[in-house]
């Protein structure tokens, strides 16, 4: 029970210095892109030499590096980001429209991409058909070759402007097809090479001997072979979402983090930039995290 | 006599144009058992595979094969047809239980999903099942049922594979090399447990296995297959004793010939190759806050020129890591080695380059102790270019190979290209041309198939009387360590717990633990 505790305690303090590490990057990264805030506002606007102090002054880009890094940071942990230095609006507001949207695009996506893939690669590996493995291997070189803006544009050309079927701004329907096919080619690969292994190891074997039905050996004794793969999958194809979210908004226009980071680095807008990129990654932490503990929950052998 | 439960003619297998079962006949009558013997790659396991009508893709069943099931056929070809039998009227056992079970189940659910099979609905009347069942297969305690196949020892796994076959009372019971993975000690037991639960349901079974011993303590029937064809029937005590097909007499006689037993001669007052006292090996701590864990206590022993002595003990006893201590491979954690000139010390615990090549280790898969990439001749290369006689090598390579009884042809070919026995021979050849003092030979024959187990142990002993060198000899087969040792030391758990001269296995004062491995041998049919 100790060494169980230490192993959670170790394991969130990794968690912990992951997260940190990913803010220090952020933050320096935003400051080493040439330009900042104030530079694009003259860029658009015209302003003299000494409106420009002032509006540094005012936004507090005049200080030191470091004193305006422990400004933020400080901020962040309390769950304030600051205000927007184009918007005038506070950060957190602006990432509370937005996140929900996000969320929903790449969970669909996701749901979606595991549904697919697990249902072809099962299909495939249990009945043999060289037809169904063809398919898996069709799914998987599309999702590679194919970037998802590239199918995007296509798509949207055939079904909102040739057929008329879908609106070209704000249908999510769309994205969240051609985002879940892509992870569904990245996912249902791997998955069903494992699985077709697993159809002729001894414990399925022995599954069919006490004369199980195909279901049940699928379900019980197939499947699970295949998990720790599965989930280890899952996890980049969660990490690729962040940047397919990305450009799934910005092509048909949805509202979300995406958008909304795109503009933020546009305007050199440091505090939406510095949140939205931390939320993300904390968000992709976490996912790692949890994969884990899924994957130990699931797997009697690696709990201890 | 009744109609044979289970009547097989004509059985033909093939995977495209190798056939590679050619028509099988046989019966097997209820209450009956009949052992499938042959060595590997003989098609045995095939012939069980397909009586359940699960053979592999792409291997398909011949023109004009029946299989009668209690008086019917069996419908080989429907998938559907089968399952009906398979679970309720046929059981299957195989080998290596830990990859037979479900890695993700508990092994209560899995003997309860065998159980739902046979129309034990309600749970409450299942997990009542699945405790008469783990006692009858001799695991009384209940809480078994809840644990995860690696949670339990290699013989509970085989146990709860008996209880999973044995759950549907089936007619007949498929057994396909059920104790190859187990230790000796162990699979005695379920040997005996297999003919207690025999005898006492009525089961017919079929009894594939390559060990003709086994064969012998639990068969009424004998069926020897070579090459897909069953070579030889008839009853266990004809066919262990008078066997007729060439084949069935060499692989009779093989095993006859490892309980002959050669001289051993006794050699007084030779040098000693290296002496152990107090040797205890450690592996090292795992993670932060681990501990060493001690493989090897204190350990006295000694090894003579030109004298073999036989590690024995069951797997994970410490003999594998005993014998790396004592030759260097391993740094003591107390004690010394005295190797050859050389004291080793847990301060000083390597022996120099030189004294290195005076050591030799055969470990036992040689298929894995050979680079798959390089062929035979550049493999015997290597250890004459590392002590800088390249320049002689074709002439001592050949010589090497004749000497382990190989064509110098072979010397062309890559591993995977030889047979077994074969590539044993090239790992002996490569560890002569190294001229060793001493001789490690880890589980040496224990992958080989019977008729060639001997031919390598006799080699082994011509070439130890030529050349002279020490040899240890790590086995847990107590027939194979004392046909080839002179004195046996027997480990268990980490300890030397028993030692004497071969001559006095048989003695009253033996330790318990040699006389388990002793009667894990099952008494010989001839």
């Amino acid at each position: 029970m100790g060494a169980r505790l230490a192993g959670t305690g170790l394991g969130v303090a990794r968690l912990l210095f992951q997260a940190a590490g990913i803010v220090v990057l952020v933050f320096f990264l935003c400051r080493v892109v040439p330009g900042d805030a104030v530079d694009r506002m003259t860029l658009e606007g015209g302003l003299t030499l000494a409106q420009e102090a002032a509006l540094r002054a005012e936004m507090g880009l005049d200080r030191s590096l470091p004193v305006q890094f422990v400004d933020w940071a400080g901020g962040a942990l309390h769950g304030d980001f600051g205000t927007s230095l184009r918007y005038h609006r506070p950060v957190s507001d602006m990432l509370a429209t937005a996140l929900p949207s996000t969320l929903k695009l790449a969970g669909f996506s996701f749901l979606v991409g595991i549904g697919l893939a697990i249902g072809l690669a099962v299909a495939a590996a249990m009945s043999g058909s060289r037809w169904l493995a063809g398919l898996v291997n069709f799914v998987n070189v599309w999702s590679i070759a194919l970037p998802t803006f590239c199918v995007g544009v296509i798509a949207i050309l055939i079904f909102s402007i040739w057929l008329g079927w879908l609106p070209v701004i704000g249908g999510l329907l769309m994205p969240v097809l051609i985002l879940g096919m892509d992870n569904a080619g990245q996912i249902g690969k791997p998955l069903f090479e494992e699985l077709r292994e697993a159809t002729t190891s001894a414990h399925v074997r022995t599954a069919h001997a006490k004369g199980l039905g195909p279901v049940r050996v699928a379900l019980f004794h197939l499947l699970p072979t295949a998990l720790p793969v599965a989930l280890a999958m899952s996890g980049l194809v969660l990490a690729g979402l962040v940047a397919g979210t990305l450009t799934m908004e910005i092509l048909f226009g949805l509202p979300g983090l995406g958008s909304l980071m795109l503009n933020a680095i546009h305007g050199r807008d440091y505090p939406v930039v510095q949140a939205a990129i931390t939320v993300a990654a904390v968000g992709l932490v976490l996912i790692n995290a949890l994969m884990d503990i899924v994957h130990r929950a699931v797997d009697p052998r690696l709990s201890r | 006599m009744t109609a044979p439960l289970l009547q097989v003619r004509n059985l033909t297998v093939r995977a495209g144009e190798t056939e590679i079962l050619r028509g099988l006949s046989f019966d097997l009558h209820a209450g009956r058992t009949l052992a499938l013997i042959g060595e590997s790659g003989s098609g045995k396991s095939m012939t069980g595979l397909s009586l359940l009508g699960l053979l592999p893709r792409g291997v398909a069943y011949g023109d004009g094969c029946a299989i009668s099931f209690d008086g019917a056929p069996l419908p080989l070809r429907d998938e559907r047809g089968m399952r009906a039998f398979r679970g309720r009227r046929i059981g299957v056992v195989f080998q290596d239980p830990m990859a037979c079970l479900n890695p993700f189940m508990r092994v209560g659910t899995q003997i309860g999903e065998a159980l739902r099979r046979t129309g034990v609905r309600s749970a409450a009347a299942r997990r009542r099942h699945i405790a008469d069942l783990l006692c009858e297969v001799e695991l009384p305690d209940p809480a078994i049922s809840a644990r995860y196949p690696h949670e339990i020892s290699g013989g509970q796994q085989q146990r709860v594979m008996i209880a999973m076959a044995l759950a549907c009372a089936p007619d007949l019971l498929i057994a396909d090399e059920p104790t190859s993975a187990l230790d000796g000690t162990i699979a005695a037991e379920i040997v005996r447990l297999l003919a207690t639960l025999q005898s006492r349901h009525g089961t017919a079974m079929l009894f594939i296995t390559h060990d003709l011993s086994v064969a012998g303590a639990l068969a009424h029937d004998i069926a020897v297959m070579n090459h897909g064809e069953i070579v030889e029937t008839g009853s266990a005590e004809t066919v262990l004793s008078r066997p007729e097909h060439p084949y069935s007499r060499r692989l009779v006689e093989a095993r006859k010939a490892l309980v002959g037993m050669p001289g051993h001669p006794t050699v007084r007052g030779a040098a000693c190759r290296a002496v152990a006292r107090d040797l205890s090996v450690d592996y090292p701590a795992k993670g932060l806050f681990g501990r060493p864990v001690r493989a090897v206590h204190e350990a006295d022993l000694v090894l003579h020129e030109g004298r073999t002595l036989g590690i024995l003990g069951q797997s994970g006893s410490g003999k594998s890591t005993l014998a790396a201590a004592l030759c260097g491979l391993r740094a003591p954690a107390t004690g010394s080695v005295r190797l050859l000139d050389e004291t080793l010390t847990p301060s000083e615990p390597r022996l120099s380059r030189a004294q290195r090549r005076s050591v030799q280790f055969v470990f036992q898969n040689p298929y894995g102790a050979l680079n798959p990439r390089l062929t035979v001749r550049r493999l015997l290369e290597e250890p004459l270019a590392l002590a800088g006689a390249g320049g002689e090598a074709p002439a001592k390579i050949e010589a090497a190979l004749e000497e382990v009884g190989l064509e110098p042809a072979l010397a062309a070919r890559y591993p995977h290209q030889l047979s077994g026995g074969q590539r044993q021979r090239v790992c002996i050849a490569r560890a002569l041309l190294c001229d060793p003092k001493i001789l490690v030979c880890d589980e040496v024959v224990s992958a080989l198939d019977m008729t060639v187990q001997l031919q390598i142990l006799q080699l082994l002993k011509r070439l130890q009387a030529e050349h002279g060198f020490a040899m240890a000899f790590i086995g847990h087969d107590i027939e194979v360590v004392r046909w080839i040792a002179d004195e046996i030391v027997v480990m268990h758990a980490g300890r030397l717990v028993d030692r004497f001269e071969v001559a006095d296995l048989q003695a009253p004062q033996r330790h318990q633990q040699t006389r388990l491995l002793l009667s894990s041998v099952p008494p010989r049919a001839a």
